[in-house]
């Protein structure tokens, strides 16, 4: 015996409209999701107006310096980085970091591993780890003198760092991944 | 990592239906918000930021399932409930009644009565007294009912 498809009696849901047409309409959801567009459009434009200035990184927000009191040592950075996206760190030494014509930095390994140090610019003449990061010694003959160590992060979140010259301060600071 | 891949994937995913729902419906017959956005999305997939570095074969079966899956709850919870439905889909809206154009519809939704004359002219109605209603579809097309005496060519 053949089985019958089943069915149910045909039911006319749909709103009609002028007693005429089944259209449909619900104009009172349609208000709300107006209001909802207009807000949505608004936290849009917020959101690109953040970027530009640089919230999100890559921007005049984002860029940031730190320096010890005597300007043995500045380090221009950016707090708000992006993931997998490359940019520089840079380091400047004054006169008092170039001794017997070296420059010796330390900089934890979080700028290694979270931050994703690439390449260091120029190379340094010894690297030795130990302390939870690298200690690197440069040549140098006279300031200004200036490291750059190009990063591309791939983990997403705050990254503390460390970095610092033999007898001075260290200077510690934190940048953001966003992903 | 693998979560990260398929939470970017489902993010991609569910942000550009987002997008294309709020970009909004514009006159003309176009595809579905659902269709673009599975066109756009698996067509765009290898160039956008939802691959990253990962370019394995593994990352992007294991990206496709994943818009998949989402497509496919979003299509289930779209069935099961109508306020779901009417928020991914929209609803109808009369542009024209035999009062007259609904002004505030047409403005917010960008329409002109035009628009509307233009899908007229398909139907052989030769202006817009011969119209008794028009109604902006969920899927973008407008469509025109003519009045029972109606001016045809």
């Amino acid at each position: 015996m053949t089985q019958q498809p089943s069915t149910s009696p045909v039911d006319d849901s749909v709103p009609k409209v002028g007693g005429e047409v089944a259209v449909g309409e619900n104009l009172p959801f349609q208000r709300r999701w107006w209001m909802f567009e207009r807000f949505i459009w608004g936290f849009f434009l917020v959101l690109i107006v953040c970027d530009l200035l640089g919230l999100f990184g890559q921007g005049w927000l984002a860029k940031a310096r730190a320096t010890v009191p005597d300007g043995a040592l500045r380090v221009d950075y950016e707090r708000i980085e992006r993931a997998s996206t490359p940019s520089t760190l840079t380091l400047h030494f004054g006169p008092t970091a170039i001794q017997n014509g070296r420059v010796q930095v330390y900089i934890s390994d979080s700028i290694v591993k979270g931050l994703g140090a690439q390449r260091i610019s120029p190379q340094p003449a010894i690297s030795a780890i130990g302390d939870k990061g690298i200690s690197y010694t440069f040549a140098a003959t006279h300031s200004p003198a200036e490291v750059d160590i190009q990063l591309q992060p791939s983990g997403v979140g705050p990254h503390a760092f460390r970095i610092e010259t033999p007898h001075e301060p260290p200077i510690a600071a934190s940048i953001f991944v966003m992903p | 990592m693998a979560a990260s891949t398929i939470l970017r994937a489902a993010f991609g995913y569910l942000f550009l239906v987002l997008i294309v729902r709020v970009a909004g419906r514009r006159p003309g017959r176009q595809l579905t918000p659902f269709e673009f956005v599975l066109i756009f999305y698996l067509g765009g997939l290898t160039l956008t930021g939802m691959v990253g570095t990962e370019t394995s074969l593994t990352n992007a079966i294991c990206q496709i399932l994943t818009i998949a899956l989402c497509h496919y709850a979003l299509a289930f919870l779209r069935f099961r409930s109508d306020a779901v439905a009417r928020v991914l889909d929209g609803v109808p809206l009369i542009l024209m009644e035999g009062q007259g154009w609904r002004k505030t519809t047409m403005s917010q939704m960008r329409i002109e009565d035009d628009d509307v004359m233009n899908v007229a002219r398909e139907q052989g109605i030769r202006d817009l007294s011969g119209i008794r209603m028009a109604v902006l579809e969920t899927f973008g097309a407008i469509n025109v009912t003519p009045k029972a005496n109606e001016n045809r060519d």
